[in-house]
């Protein structure tokens, strides 16, 4: 159990320090309190009790299951400030949809400049350096 | 008896489906499930349904609202208690709303809500022994979209037509978004609040959103098109 429960600490060096003086007794007494617990329930919490919920989590509300749109909605310029609102979120939703930047130069473009460009800088790529290139990249 | 994914259920019947994909990973029950030593057990009658990965619930037929925490609702200020408000949402006890709860508000300059104000309020703390607690903002302090609701028209309907018509593939406010302005809240706890600039709109929406309840989404575009040209007047 205390395995499960532990927290990300911070390094012995640091807490040494002079100024992390108040962390340091803050730390210890949160260590004090959670193992008092653990020994004053100890008779009456059973490891059984601890893990009897296992892998299951118990929601109460519909709104974690389903999906579902915001409850708040205006159209055609009845609420501006709830139309910007959602606004808002649709641009959210669609820049996640894509998963994409927006481009100023296009793939194609791209593709066709650069072919271009190696060309101007290696007008005639003899056979043999081209092999070592390939060799190298391998 | 045993039941799987689909089927309709009733109180007392049990999952092995459920409890044999639990023992791997993690699953979330939703409402009408419950976990008991020996299986899982549903609690209410309606159809089991699953979402992926592990979400499970059954989707039932129901009027009474049961607060749960995050839920967004419709609230009717009904007392003025100190600093707290009292505010009926159809649970079984009215809910608490702190006046510093909305936005901008501090202790000297308090919101102007008066009884008989409808709110819309998120549900911040609802257990089963305690007085529910609403609140007007969000965690950064702004109120978002919740607050006091002006005007309007609010009625009641069943918690499933809430969940029906926020559905983001329900038919029915894209067909009606295009046709007239208006404004809706609709809270979780089976409360519909609608705003529109004239009677007949108002009116027109109401229907709609009642009428849909029992329709499919084929029906449903019918009928949007259908109230849409009496409220046009091309029929009378």
């Amino acid at each position: 159990m205390a395995g499960l429960t532990k927290k990300l600490q911070l390094p012995k060096s640091v807490l040494d320090m002079k100024f992390m003086k108040k962390t340091r007794e803050r730390i210890e007494k949160e260590l004090e309190n959670t193992q008092d617990h653990g020994s004053l329930y100890s008779n009456i919490i059973t490891n059984e009790m601890r893990s009897a919920s296992g892998n299951f989590i118990s929601e109460s509300s519909f709104i974690f299951c389903e999906t579902m749109l915001e409850g708040r909605l205006s159209f055609k310029g009845m609420n501006p400030e709830i139309e910007r609102l959602m606004e808002l979120e649709n641009g959210v939703k669609t820049e996640e949809g894509s998963g994409e930047m927006v481009k100023d130069v296009s793939d194609d473009i791209l593709a066709k400049k650069m072919e271009k460009f190696n060309k101007m800088k290696r007008p005639n790529p003899s056979p043999i350096s081209d092999l070592t290139n390939t060799k190298k990249k391998k | 008896m045993k039941v799987s994914v689909g089927d309709v259920v009733l109180p007392g019947d049990f999952s092995e489906e459920i409890a044999a994909v639990g023992e791997k990973s993690k699953v979330i029950l939703g409402p009408g499930l419950r976990k008991e030593i020996d299986g899982i057990f549903i609690t209410k009658a309606g159809t089991l349904k699953k979402r992926a990965p592990n979400t499970y619930w059954v989707d039932n037929y129901q009027k009474r609202y049961i607060p749960a925490r995050g839920e967004n609702v419709i609230g009717i200020v009904v007392q003025k208690a100190g600093d707290i408000f009292r505010v009926d949402v159809g649970g079984s006890c009215t809910a608490s709303l702190s006046y510093l709860s909305f936005e901008g508000a501090t202790k000297k300059n308090r919101p102007k809500v008066v009884n008989g104000d409808v709110v819309y309020a998120k549900m911040l703390v609802a257990s089963k022994d305690m007085e529910p607690e609403i609140v007007c903002v969000d965690s950064h302090g702004k109120k978002g979209r919740l607050g006091v609701l002006e005007d309007g028209f609010v009625f009641k309907c069943s918690l499933n037509l809430i969940r029906k018509i926020l559905n983001p593939e329900c038919p029915l406010l894209n067909s009606l978004k295009n046709e007239w302005p208006f404004e809706l809240a609709a809270g979780m706890n089976g409360r519909i609040w609608i705003k529109a600039n004239t009677m007949r709109e108002t009116i027109a929406l109401g229907n709609a959103i009642l009428g849909s309840e029992y329709l499919s989404n084929d029906e449903i575009k019918s009928m949007c098109t259908n109230i849409a040209s009496i409220l046009a007047g091309h029929i009378s």
